[in-house]
């Protein structure tokens, strides 16, 4: 992107994607993008003086709170490590988990420490991402989303929301005039969305995703289901034979919930009479932390091309940068909304 | 599961957003648009379709690039192609076969415990070197290999590690032959395994490209077959001396039978290549160390890479970490496309982007071909 069009944008905007194991910040600088992300997560540990002046001197980020120190973000990963214990999340399932009492709290002071530095200019739109509701359930978004916009426009903001699988699109598929279907395989759930010159036409969800793989991966083998992540993110691929158990049942849940996604996939586009007539092939785009490990874009396609898809797919690929991808399609839009 | 309205915007929009090259305005530009766009009726949606049949007859084509592409294409001068011809393999024949094994005349033994059946080998096309979306001909027998390892978990090689290596083995066989994987395996013992059947396509080789005297080869899985060794990148016993001398013979039984060039003996590293961010080398394995001298092969890293000179694939410093010694081909690739560049007049990137369209044209063709095939 050149200067020339930088100046046209208007003021600055933020894209935000708020997933439910991450929430990434993309921001437009010069030529490029810049993102910045933090896990959606918090690990509570008990209260000292010692503990809490080694966290001020480490510019650490946590609150202080009935007698406990609870720290967020990032870090929250490395405590959990030290104290043999599961982090906690504010979001399960794609949307603010209502039975964790701290959820608010802990996306706002996340939240907050991603903004800090950076103040709002005066009503600085940012454009955030929510998912969409889930295939044939019912399950209202108006709470998530409602309480984000809150949040949002405390923090000075001016909000805007976009679906996360058209976001995706708006991220990855510019060379098709945003013509195409984009899916976020996220930690919650698994965003789907068919856009039309930009214009989206199906969007829906599917409950099966990367903590459906850690639980279902950590009842089998008996690990915990952080540890089970690590493992699926560090070494889990799909183009080898695996003796270690943890990496043989990974492989059984990711191909269930590869699976689900592919019939989810067919179900909803069979399903649907108001598809617009595609002059040529439409692209697909994967993204998302589960898409991550080598060969899930090939085992995806497999899969695919083993049904009677309705839609004809010109070629499936994996995003440039599936972590940060959700962030810059909302950026993207908001860029577009200045 | 939300749906919106049916939209169908004139012709124009989409042509018109086609040509903003920046993709916020281009964004911007579409919202705008597709707002102004009532919902139309069916009268209105077959008025539509008769003026756009109308426009289209009456309007240069639709795809942008693709007819900038073949006009520059149809001026480019052939690339000079250095090849090494066909050269005599030994002669291999068929000595004993029973229902389990086949033994040829070179000593290689051939297992049948894994063998599968797969999808018959289609027919496939092959692009000339010099230009054009449209195959030039077309084949129907295997016309090279490519060498592979299977990335899986080992053992030490080592006697006191009998049974482990062997269960490691047999595991590996038994999923390999549940996703039909490869042609043949070459076990640590080098043991020859034949998983799916020669007359059929492996599923050993995805985005890939390759190229010859006779023309360009894409997606390998049809007209090449796909060898793996038991092994894994990087590892301290990545092959063993009997795996070598196995994937020889097999090699030469191969040759023999399809009259296989040795210029088409490659590796996975060399033929894969990543259509997303246009770079080569997205499977890396056997991207160093390839014993070509041991498996009686010339030193194939040194053939200039085809999806670089053909279609201006490029590379990254991961790649060349995965190489450890840079490979000659890279630089002969390299020297041709700036060879070719300059005889055209152009700037190298130009060049390039004008080889990747029609990559782009051609690799969009046989997924709508596969599409079509699969329905």
């Amino acid at each position: 992107m050149n200067h020339a069009s930088q100046s046209a944008l208007g003021p600055a905007a933020l894209g935000l994607d708020v997933g439910t194991s991450r929430i990434v910040i993309a921001r437009r600088s010069e030529d490029d993008f810049r993102f910045e992300s933090q896990l959606n997560a918090f690990v509570a540990i008990p209260y000292s003086k010692i503990t809490e002046g080694v966290l001020e001197r480490e510019k650490i980020p946590h609150t202080v709170q009935s007698g406990q120190i609870i720290v967020h973000g990032n870090e929250s990963e490395k405590f959990a490590g030290l104290l043999n214990a599961e982090t906690r999340r504010p979001m399960t399932g794609g949307v603010l988990d209502a039975k964790e009492p701290e959820s608010l709290t802990m996306i706002r002071e996340i939240l907050t420490t991603m903004f800090a530095g950076h103040r709002a200019e005066k009503r600085q739109k940012v454009c955030f991402t929510v998912p969409a509701a889930p295939l044939n359930a019912g399950g209202s978004l108006t709470y998530h989303e409602a309480t984000l916009r809150q949040i949002l426009t405390d923090l000075n903001y001016e909000p805007v929301s976009i679906n996360e699988g058209l976001a995706i699109v708006y991220s990855e598929l510019e060379s098709s005039n945003y013509t195409g279907i984009g899916i976020s395989c996220g930690g919650g759930l698994c965003n789907v969305c068919l856009a039309y010159l930009s214009v989206p036409i199906i969007s829906f969800s599917i409950p099966k995703a990367g903590d459906y793989i850690d639980t279902s991966a950590a009842s089998i083998t008996g690990e915990r289901a952080n540890r089970i992540r690590l493992t699926k993110e560090d070494s889990f691929h799909f183009n080898g034979f695996f003796a270690d158990k943890v990496h043989q049942v990974l492989g059984v849940y990711y191909d269930d919930m590869i699976r689900s996604l592919v019939t989810a996939l067919k179900d909803a586009f069979t399903g649907t009479s108001n598809l617009p007539k595609f002059n040529r092939p439409i692209p697909m785009v994967l993204s998302g932390g589960t898409a991550l490990p080598p060969g899930f874009r090939d085992r995806f396609e497999k899969l695919l091309w083993e049904q009677e898809f309705p839609v004809t797919v010109s070629d499936i690929r994996l995003a440039q940068n599936p972590l940060h991808s959700t962030a810059k399609g909302a950026l993207v839009c908001a860029l577009s909304d200045s | 599961m939300a749906r919106s309205p049916i939209l169908e915007p004139p012709l124009w929009v989409e042509r018109r957003a086609a040509r903003i090259a920046d993709p916020v305005e281009r964004l911007r530009f579409l919202r705008r648009e597709m707002r102004r766009q009532p919902r139309q009726t069916h009268r209105w949606r077959a008025a539509g379709l008769i003026a756009g049949l109308v426009a289209m007859v009456a309007i240069v084509p639709l795809p942008t690039g693709t007819a900038e592409t073949f006009a520059r294409e149809k001026r480019l001068v052939a690339p000079a192609v250095e090849t090494t011809p066909v050269d005599g393999a030994a002669r291999v024949w068929l000595v004993d076969k029973s229902d389990s094994t086949e033994l040829y005349s070179n000593g290689l033994r051939v297992d049948f415990t894994f063998a599968v059946s797969n999808r018959a080998r289609g027919r496939f096309p092959i692009f000339s070197l010099t230009g054009g979306a449209e195959p030039r001909e077309e084949g129907s027998k295997p016309v090279g290999i490519v060498y592979h390892t299977t990335e899986s978990n080992l053992a030490p090689f080592a006697e006191q590690e009998n049974r482990r290596l062997q269960r490691l083995g047999r595991g590996l066989m038994e999923w390999v032959r549940q996703d039909r994987s490869y042609h043949y395996v070459i076990d640590r013992f080098g043991r020859v395994y034949r998983v799916v059947k020669e007359s059929d396509a492996a599923n050993h080789v995805g985005n890939s490209i390759w190229a010859d005297s006779r023309g360009v080869y894409v997606n390998l899985n049809d007209s090449f077959l796909g060898v793996s060794f038991e092994g894994q990148t990087g590892a301290v016993d990545e092959v063993t001396p009997a795996q070598v001398t196995a994937a020889k013979e097999l090699t030469e039984m191969l040759r023999s039978r399809y009259g296989i060039a040795t210029e088409d003996c490659v590796t996975h590293a060399q033929v894969s290549v990543n259509p997303q961010n246009m770079k080569i080398g997205e499977h890396t394995d056997w991207a160093g160390k390839f014993p070509f001298a041991g498996v009686g092969l010339p030193d194939n890293y040194s053939i200039p890479v085809a999806s670089m000179y053909v279609f201006g694939f490029d590379y990254d410093s991961v790649f060349l970490r995965a190489t450890g010694t840079r490979w000659r081909g890279l630089d002969l690739a390299e020297l041709r496309v700036a060879r070719q560049a300059g005889a055209e007049g152009l700037e190298t990137p130009r060049y390039r982007a004008i080889l990747q369209h029609r990559y782009k044209d051609i690799a969009s063709a046989l997924k709508e071909k596969s599409a079509e095939v699969n329905q």
